[in-house]
């Protein structure tokens, strides 16, 4: 990312008036197309463009041990475990191999920003492992 | 080796584990946990003790880890995300392996809706994979937020793999996650479909899992048929086989037909390769346990260190 972008989304995210014209933006395409939860760090490229936080438990390393028989919810049997919905997606694109990534916890003081303008401006950190980042890396980390 | 865990030892020994489970009681009975662990104290070589299981309140699985080390009886301690943040599971960790805890189970934990408390909010701050890469890492000296600490706690560290549930290739591609996070034994929901759990264990071996942790596959007694109908209808994720329902229906005495069926499987899982122990899983009928381990063939145990 080049220091222009990530100054200027830096900019709209301290702003409240263009941060909500951002949000508006990215919500008018997420929240129909994705049903986004607005956790703020998008998943949706790993995921088959399926949203992993409308799991009731929220898992992002799913899917829970409750899926039923017929690809069903444990918690909402009239509903499909989306963790079965990513995994039929992801193997229509083709997108299998994606799903062995570990995604890291939640930053929870992303949730209802705009995941588009945290991406440019870098607030987004490397999806793995600490003991796989280098140890620049987890200095980043431990500041952010 | 990284922990001074029996269980670790035992198993990087080479020898066939048996672990049990308890649940704590309902009241501030510390009397109850002692009376349990009578059960299982030189029966098998560890105990869950589980972290409010099908989300109804009991005493926490860290007290009743402590007491059961009082007991004589070497604990695994239950930890899930749903009551707790990073930072009570963090503390909770450190407090248990200063205790003298030296295995931990990370869960994700049922949902809310299914205990007794339905308008519970759950928290879910992270989920089983992340945890189990946070136990790692504070094995390692670090915090999850990557700062240091002095005493680091030595945890064993274990997870649940469901072999039942669908999908199928997820279910072998989140028990890779759960390794590569760090998880170093697996406890599996309880064998009632042998063609399943083959199929299963056959694709864990495959991948060479079973020789990057150890799993320790699941076995419930049950006392009567009514106990399988209602895992098969109500426990999301169970695969029950017929025959096993059958036998349940057509016996004479529904408890001893449990007993048996218990140790069949017990007997066949023990011959299965990549099978490193079994996980006794007596609801509510921990006392049956010293029977099903003898009668499997199993006892004496190796003699352990003591627990702390």
């Amino acid at each position: 990312m080049s220091k222009l972008t990530e100054g200027l989304a830096g900019f709209v995210l301290k702003h409240p008036a263009l941060h909500k014209c951002a949000l508006l933006a990215e919500n008018i395409i997420k929240k129909p197309v994705f049903r986004c939860q607005d956790c703020g760090q998008c998943v949706l490229s790993y995921n088959g463009y399926t949203c992993p936080m409308r799991c009731p438990k929220q898992i992002r390393n799913g899917p829970c041990g409750g899926t039923r028989a017929n690809g069903h919810c444990e918690v909402y049997p009239e509903r499909k475990c989306i963790w079965w919905l990513i995994n039929e997606r992801s193997k229509k694109l083709g997108m299998q191999g994606k799903l062995r990534k570990y995604h890291i916890p939640v930053d929870r003081r992303l949730e209802h920003t705009s995941a588009w303008m945290n991406v440019f401006a870098g607030k987004i950190l490397p999806i793995s492992l600490h003991r796989d980042l280098t140890k620049k890396e987890l200095g980043e980390l431990k500041e952010k | 080796m990284v922990s001074e865990s029996n269980l670790e030892r035992l198993l990087t020994d080479g020898q066939f584990v048996v672990c049990g489970e308890m649940s704590p009681p309902q009241g501030a009975d510390k009397a109850a946990i002692l009376k349990k662990c009578d059960y299982f104290r030189n029966v098998v070589d560890a105990v869950n003790l589980t972290d409010n299981q099908t989300a109804i309140v009991r005493m926490s699985s860290v007290m009743s880890s402590v007491f059961a080390l009082e007991g004589g009886v070497e604990p695994i301690m239950q930890i899930t995300c749903r009551d707790r943040n990073r930072l009570a599971q963090q503390s909770d960790i450190l407090g248990a392996y200063a205790a003298g805890v030296r295995n931990v189970l990370c869960l994700t934990g049922d949902y809310m809706t299914f205990g007794n408390h339905p308008d519970a909010k759950g928290v879910f701050d992270l989920d089983s994979v992340q945890l189990i890469h946070t136990v790692a890492d504070m094995n390692e000296g670090r915090f999850l937020c990557g700062e240091e600490m002095k005493t680091p706690p030595r945890m064993f560290i274990g997870g649940a793999a469901n072999p039942f549930a669908e999908p199928f290739d997820l279910r072998i591609m989140r028990l890779g996650k759960k390794i590569h996070a760090g998880m170093r034994f697996v406890q599996t929901q309880p064998v009632f479909d042998f063609p399943r759990f083959d199929r299963w264990i056959k694709a864990v071996r495959d991948e060479g899992y079973d020789r990057e942790a150890y799993i320790l596959a699941g076995v419930m007694p049950v006392k009567s048929v009514k106990a399988l109908d209602y895992m098969r209808e109500s426990v999301p994720g169970m695969s029950i086989d017929d025959e096993y329902i059958d036998r349940m229906k057509s016996a004479d005495d529904p408890k001893e037909e449990g007993v048996r069926i218990c140790v069949e499987t017990i007997k066949r899982l023990k011959e299965t390769p990549g099978v490193s122990g079994v996980h006794i899983m007596p609801v509510m009928w921990e006392s049956i346990t010293p029977r099903i381990v003898e009668e499997s063939g199993l006892l004496p145990r190796p003699a352990g260190g003591q627990p702390e």
